[in-house]
Formats: C-alpha cells, structure tokens, sequence
C-alpha cells in the first residue's frame, strides 16, 4: 500500500468509477473532435499509408492499378480509424474483423416474424421507419441486425469518426500536395 | 426455452422499445446532422431523420472515396519519403 495523500486516492478511486461508468454509457462523441484525436489517427494513417506506398512499390508496380491502390488507401485508413475507437463500437469491431463480413449476402431464409394478436400490439415502429433502419443498418459496418436504439447509438458514433477521418485525410492531402510541389520543410500548421 | 432465439428477437419482445425513446434517440442522431444544427424544428419526423442519416452517411463514404483516391495518387508521385517525415513533423507538433 503506497503511502499517499487520502485527496489523490480517492481522486484515483473516482477516476476509476468514471471511467466505469462511462464504459456503460454510450460512446462520448466529444473525443471524435479533439484536436488530439485527429493527430493520433493522423500518424497512424501515415504509417499504414507507407505500407501500402512499399507494398505497391516493391509489387508488380504494373498491376497497381490506380483503383486498388485506392482501395488499399481506403482500407488502411477505415482501418486506422476503427483502431482508434478502441473496440468499443460495433462498427470499429466489424471493421477490424475483416470486411469480408460486409459483403456477404446472409441469407434471409430464416426471418420469422412473430405475428400474432399478442405481437401485434407491440409493433411499435411502422414498416417505413423498419425498412430505413434496415437501410441504415446496411450502411453501417457490421449493425445489421442491431435493434434501433442501438443501431442509432452507433450511427451517431460512426458518423462522427467519419467526419474525423475526412477531416485527416484531407489534412494530409494538403500537406502531400503542398510538399510535391515545393518542398517546405517546416509547415507549422497545428494551432498550438 | 426461447434461450436460443436470436438477441435481436428478444429486445423486440422482452423490452418494449417505445415510441417516446425511439423520437428522443432520433432526435439525438438529429443533432448530428450537419442540416439538422441550422434548424432545429420538431416537425422533422423521425423516417426523415433516418433517410437524411442515409444520405449523409453515403456522402461522407464517397468522400472518403475520393480523398483515398487523391492520396493514392499522391503517394504515387511523391518519390521521397523525407516529404513525409517533414509531414508527419508538421502534424505531430
């Protein structure tokens, strides 16, 4: 038992209990904008991206057509941003399982639906809204079968990592262009 | 014995998602619309809010698309990798 101030450990204890319970609580969306966030991705997207930058040169530079390589650019940066949410969404764990998930057609054979005078008077959600969510499930990596509160918990956080990466990339893109055509060695861009 | 029904059955029938939760989620997700932060009206109804999050969604993934294209383009021109180093410097500072 360290000897420490009663203050700093109950501070640490509290620390603890929050995190805990906002392991509980949906996802913060706040951290998708943080200036830190965006910087972490940002050098993890470089680096994956001069993986795919020596694969593709060291490759048969031939077969590198321009649409794989964007492709694989894509990939490596939904990848990179799956790794920054920590596996605590569903979207982030699909991703970082394997896309392969997302283009298989499951099939729909067994969908039973509960009909019945006791079911009926549950359906609270109108047929319109159900194929929408359907939709939306679709578009987002692996929350198909998601009930809707969760698939909108997760929408929410998904579009806000999205909006993060776009933000990156282009910023990345910027400085790429920006340096193949005069080489600037020192571009103070963040604000401090 | 419905312990092997699927989870997605049981949240329909074991908790009852109500009308008043599913408006107050949707008007949450409203709130992340790029639209939705100009006008703020309860009038929107929530298969609108789901058809806007659909054509958002679409739009930033043919975004993401098109920047991936322009990096792979740019990672194809650019031949030295100290244009990178300078930045990586000029992000992580």
């Amino acid at each position: 038992m360290t000897i420490s101030n009663g203050d700093g450990d109950s501070a640490a204890k509290d620390g603890r209990r929050e995190r805990k319970r906002k392991r509980r609580a949906e996802p913060s969306l706040v951290k998708w904008k943080t200036e830190g966030e965006q910087k972490t991705y940002s050098s993890k997207l470089i680096e994956a991206l001069r993986r795919v930058r020596r694969s593709s040169a060291t490759g048969a530079a031939s077969a590198a057509t321009d649409h794989s390589r964007s492709r694989a650019v894509r990939e490596a940066a939904d990848r990179a941003l799956a790794a920054a949410a920590r596996g605590r969404t569903r979207w982030s764990r699909a991703i970082l399982c394997g896309r392969t998930l997302k283009r298989r057609v499951l099939p729909r054979a067994g969908r039973p639906k509960p009909v019945g005078p006791a079911r009926a008077a549950e359906r609270s959600k109108p047929p319109a809204l159900k194929t929408k969510a359907r939709v939306l499930g679709r578009l987002v990596p692996g929350c198909r079968k998601l009930p809707l509160p969760s698939l909108l918990e997760e929408v929410s956080d998904y579009i806000a990592a999205l909006e993060m990466q776009i933000r990156a990339m282009s910023v990345i893109a910027e400085a790429l262009s920006a340096v193949g055509g005069a080489p600037s060695p020192a571009q103070t861009e963040g604000p401090m | 014995m419905s312990s092997r029904r699927p989870r997605s059955w049981q949240s329909s029938s074991a908790s009852r998602i109500t009308d008043e939760q599913i408006n107050d989620l949707v008007s949450k997700l409203q709130a992340v619309l790029p639209e939705a932060r100009i006008r703020r009206s309860d009038r929107v109804s929530a298969a609108k809010v789901l058809q806007e999050t659909c054509n958002y969604i679409r739009s930033l993934h043919r975004e993401v698309d098109d920047l991936s294209e322009r990096l792979s383009e740019l990672l194809a021109s650019t031949e030295s990798s100290s244009a990178q180093a300078a930045i990586i410097r000029s992000l992580l500072m």
